[in-house]
């Protein structure tokens, strides 16, 4: 356990390993069509629950599919569905949230109760109910999803907006005269996106984690399409005669969504000042060192 | 000077906050009426939270009054709406405290200043880049600074920014709070220079809100006195710091601590006891009540009436003719 | 002038500033000492260096940037420069109590004053948390805080600004420390307040024996409350020594001209403010002559390439970094 805490605050204090994770997640998703050595969805029964080899490196499922391929495939629904959900509910959250934020009072009282009955309701739960109302499906999924996600970057993108609002800088543009359209695109929303963006980073986790568990649900993905919880459930029923294929896709995702929290962490604590790389420091070092020498 | 010529007149304005305490209001702005001539300084000073800043902003249009009117020109600013009212109220000006925030840390000078220009209606690029160079030239920064970052400019210098960017839309009141109270002495002696010339040559009036007395004294020709949300004195600065006709202001003027210390040695405890009583629950009667050496109990009833001290100086204050008059024993530094 | 000697004696000191963009040196060799019961004014231009001097050297620095300290500060017979982190979290709120520029951001806006006074008591005294409420109390009571007990329910966001910077000050005390830093406590304050405040900082420095060191602009402030003063430009000091000789018989051309600037009574409304011309250099590797070469009126030839060192002028008690007007006033006597 303490072995497990110094680990993980060692990931911490070192993102690289995050983005190391996010960026092979992301990069195995967009190229996956690509990387895929065969196809994830054709099935061989004679191949069927099949060990490591030369030609199926990570082995095959129950129903002969090439494991690496299917994991690879799987990358690329869950960076797609991932995107998908974001967009939707950013776009959503952000256009509220920088509206409640720009006009304060009644409107901003009215939308805000919104987002906090929406926040009222864990995010699978909504996701749940209206996949319950809607039927389970693709779009279906990503659209459940982006409803339970808005309220949180609508709240998060108000906070940022108001803050932004009261800034001096818009202040003073308001006190110049310039028009409402002027300072809200010209200032307020691309000042709010950059930095709502920096928070969708640890959300993106999250979102890939429900996808996966809506699938092993039976309520997300549905086969044959390649996903990591569908993989889960998939392979769960021989979980004794090659307990990898549930290993790997839970790895898989394990990695991914610690990868993007360590990632988000990272970036809200160190948003504005970073800290100097060991490279410049020594630069600067070795400046100030030559100015003694000089002055000696 | 009569009010009626004034160009900026602010009659009666009152401006609230919703308090911490349910269902209680902050009247940050309790009634305040001043005005402006053409081409005047006009200093307002203060304890610190009476209000100043907020009724600087009420002018403005940062915060919403709930009540009264700003006039400019005799024209009822709140009788305009949208574009119109935009338009007229560009004439009114803001400088702010901190010259660090209140530049868009993403545009370069140039750009800060091009915008308002475009706000203001100049759409030309040879006459952009024209009035950029003078403005800059008018708040005496040099031309290279237009290709500058906000980050790369000392205190002083982005005041002058802030200072030019307002000029850019023609203003005819600027209203200063606080500008100089960030830069150290003899910067802060460079900006209020600049503020002079610009009432001489551009004949610029200025609302100049300060917490240090000295600096009003010597650039304001009015200058008004606000406790608790109201305006408490006003009047010709010269009179006003010499015969203070409210007991507030006395004692306002006898904190100024000197800088010799051979004088400060021989003060004795401070002049003012107490905290200022919250503004959601002001005292009743005269709200300088709770803290003043005079108060008596009419004090407590009635709200004191404002008294004409002279042709330009008044005071809200029952004895405000005795304080003038010298009368009244006012706390002295030594 | 005390003679006890020195709680804090600060030698040489320089700071380098290393950031992503830059490396600077804001703080330039500088001296100083403060004893128990003594107030030492830093004033000088903004960007001077006077926050970095005072708070980089116990480990308060914003996040992205790296700091080399040199020289040695002496505290209370322990050295702080080269210190590990540990002992400086002691010290802090410990025995150097610190007030800072900005009182808004420095406290907390989601804790009530109660717990924010209690837990510098708790960490410092090792109380109990009711033993550190009690405190908390009796620390509102001594700085003077109207109405304490409802005070302790309150939110930082519901304080007026004199009200909140007693409780800074209330915090900076809890421990009792033997050293008080305060930067620019009155700045945001009226003058009625900062009276007030001025008052409470001298009775509780009385009261405690504390040395204090006081950032300020205010020359006002300095006239009130401090015994010495060192005047700092560009990371260095200029002038140093007792308030009342530097105030009133400035040596060096930059002190001159800083209280030339004051406004006077006898200025008329309108009429132009004194200061001085020019800007201050913008901060990079240590200048190799005076520093105030390019604002200076008495500058000659050699104030470019050698750098004038702090030295006893013709009242022996106060140190003037300038050759120039030291031979000047040397002349002076001598003739
Ligand atoms: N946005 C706000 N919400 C609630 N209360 C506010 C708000 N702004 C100001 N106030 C309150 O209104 C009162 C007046 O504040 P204001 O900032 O106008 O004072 P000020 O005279 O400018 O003070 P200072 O000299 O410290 O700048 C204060 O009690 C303050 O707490
Ligand atoms: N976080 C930082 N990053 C880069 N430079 C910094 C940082 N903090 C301070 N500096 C630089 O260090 C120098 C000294 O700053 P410091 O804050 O000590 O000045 P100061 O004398 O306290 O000024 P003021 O009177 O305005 O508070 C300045 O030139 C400043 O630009
Ligand atoms: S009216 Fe009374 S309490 Fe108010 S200032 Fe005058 S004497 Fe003092
Ligand atoms: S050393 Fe030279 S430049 Fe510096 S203050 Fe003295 S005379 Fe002026
Ligand atoms: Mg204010
Ligand atoms: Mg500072």
């Amino acid at each position: 356990m303490k072995f497990l805490r110094a680990f993980l605050s060692t990931l911490a204090g070192m993102p690289k390993v995050a983005v190391g994770a996010v960026a092979i997640f992301l990069f195995l998703g967009i190229f996956a069509p690509w990387l895929t050595p065969h196809d994830p969805n054709a099935q061989d029964l004679l191949q069927a629950n099949q060990d490591m080899s030369i030609s199926h490196w990570l082995g095959t499922d129950h129903l002969g599919r090439d494991t690496l391929s299917r994991l690879i495939a799987a990358a690329r629904t869950s960076v797609v569905g991932m995107s998908l959900v974001l967009i939707l509910a950013l776009s959503v959250g952000v256009t509220i949230g920088t509206i409640a934020g720009y006009r304060r009072g009644w409107v901003e009282e009215g939308l805000m109760r919104i987002v906090d009955v929406g926040l009222a309701m864990p995010s699978l739960i909504v996701a749940l109910a209206v996949i319950g109302i809607f039927g389970t499906g693709y779009w279906n999924m990503i659209l459940a999803l982006a409803l339970a996600w808005w309220p949180g970057s609508a709240r998060i993108s108000r906070a940022v907006a108001v803050n932004v609002m009261n800034r001096p800088h818009i202040e003073s543009l308001r006190v110049l005269g310039a028009s409402p359209l002027r300072i809200y695109f010209k200032h307020l929303l691309p000042t709010t996106l950059g930095a709502v963006l920096v928070y969708a980073t640890a959300d993106a986790g999250a979102v890939a984690l429900a996808i996966a568990t809506l699938s092993f649900l039976g309520l997300g993905i549905q086969p044959p399409t390649p996903e990591w919880g569908q993989m889960l459930v998939d392979a769960l029923p021989y979980l004794e005669a090659s307990p990898r294929q549930v290993i790997l896709p839970g790895l898989a995702l394990t990695a991914v969504v610690i990868g993007f929290n360590l990632l988000g962490e990272a970036v809200a604590l160190n948003r504005v000042p970073t800290p100097l790389s060991a490279k410049i420091l020594r630069k600067r070092q070795l400046t100030a060192a030559l100015w003694t020498r000089e002055a000696a | 000077m009569p009010a009626d010529t004034a160009l900026l007149k602010v009659e009666n304005l009152v401006t609230r906050f919703k308090s911490v305490e349910r269902g209680k209001w902050v009247k940050a702005v309790d009634g305040v009426s001043i005005h402006l001539n053409p081409g005047e300084i006009v200093g307002l000073v203060g304890e610190s939270g009476c209000g100043k800043s907020t009724l600087g902003r009420s002018i403005v249009g940062l915060e919403k009054p709930q009540s009264g009117r700003v006039l400019l020109d005799g024209v009822d600013l709140g009788t305009l709406s949208g574009r119109k009212l935009r338009e007229t109220r560009r004439a009114i000006q803001y400088v702010f405290q901190d010259p660090y925030a209140s530049l868009n840390d993403r545009q370069t000078i140039g750009e800060a200043i091009t915008e308002a220009l475009i706000i203001h209606g100049v759409s030309d690029h040879t006459e952009q880049r024209r009035r950029i160079l003078e403005l800059l030239d008018q708040v005496g920064l040099p031309a290279v600074l237009a290709e500058r970052y906000p980050r790369e400019l000392s205190g002083g210098q982005r005041q002058r920014v802030a200072i030019a960017r307002s000029l850019a839309v023609e203003p005819r009141v600027l209203i200063c709070d606080e500008p100089v109270s960030a830069l150290d002495l003899s910067i802060r002696a460079q900006v209020m220079n600049l503020f002079l010339t610009l009432q001489k040559e551009l004949g610029v009036a200025c609302l100049f809100i300060a917490h240090d007395l000295a600096l009003v004294r010597q650039a304001a020709s009015r200058v008004y006195v606000m406790y608790l949300g109201k305006v408490i004195e006003g009047g010709g600065s010269l009179d006003v710091y010499a015969r203070p006709g409210h007991p507030y202001t006395s004692a306002l003027l006898a904190s100024v601590p000197s800088a010799d210390p051979r004088i400060e040695a021989l003060r004795e405890a401070p002049v003012l006891k107490g905290d200022v009583p919250s503004p959601t629950n002001p005292p009743s009667g005269c709200r300088f009540r709770t803290r003043c050496p005079q108060a008596m109990e009419i004090c407590a009833v009635n709200e004191p009436a404002t008294v004409a001290l002279s042709s330009d100086h008044s005071a809200a204050c029952v004895i405000a003719e005795q304080v003038h008059r010298g009368e009244v024993i006012a706390p002295k530094v030594h | 002038m005390s003679t006890s000697s020195p709680i804090l004696t600060v030698r040489d000191l320089c700071i380098d500033l290393f950031t992503a963009r830059s490396a600077l040196r804001p703080v330039d060799q500088v001296s100083y000492s403060v004893a128990a019961g003594e107030t030492l004014a830093i004033v000088g231009e903004s960007g001077s260096g006077k926050t970095v001097l005072n708070f980089a050297p116990l480990g308060l620095m914003p996040l992205g940037v790296s700091i080399h300290v040199s020289g040695s500060i002496r505290f209370d017979d322990k050295e702080l420069v080269g210190m590990n982190d540990e002992a400086l979290r002691k010290l802090r709120g410990g025995s150097i109590g610190v007030i800072f520029q900005d009182p808004m951001s420095a406290l907390n806006p989601a804790r009530t004053i109660r717990r924010q006074i209690a837990e510098v008591a708790e960490l410092h005294l090792s109380l109990t948390s009711t033993q550190a409420e009690a405190r908390a109390l009796d620390l509102l009571k001594m700085v003077r805080m109207s109405d304490p007990e409802a005070r302790l329910r309150q939110y930082p966001h519901e304080l007026s600004g004199g009200l909140r910077q007693r409780v800074m000050i209330a915090i900076a005390i809890a421990a009792e420390p033997k050293l008080l830093i305060a930067d620019e406590p009155t700045t945001a304050l009226d003058v009625t307040v900062q009276a007030q405040i001025i008052s409470l900082l001298k009775d509780l420095q009385k009261r405690l024996n504390m040395a204090m060191v006081l950032i300020t602009h205010d020359m006002g402030v300095v006239a009130g409350i401090a015994s010495r003063l060192a005047v700092m430009y560009a990371g260095r000091v200029m002038e140093y020594g007792p308030v009342q000789t530097v105030l009133t018989a400035p040596r060096h051309p930059y002190t001159m001209g800083l209280i030339d600037a004051i406004p006077r009574a006898e200025d008329l409304p309108g009429s132009a403010f004194r200061g001085l011309p020019g800007m201050p250099p913008v901060l990079g590797p240590p200048i190799p002559g005076c520093a105030f070469v390019e604002r200076c009126r008495h500058a000659v030839a050699t104030c470019e390439t050698t750098r004038p060192l702090l030295a006893p002028t013709a009242d022996r008690h106060v140190l003037a970094a300038c050759p120039i007007v030291n031979r000047s006033s040397e002349a002076l006597h001598a003739g």
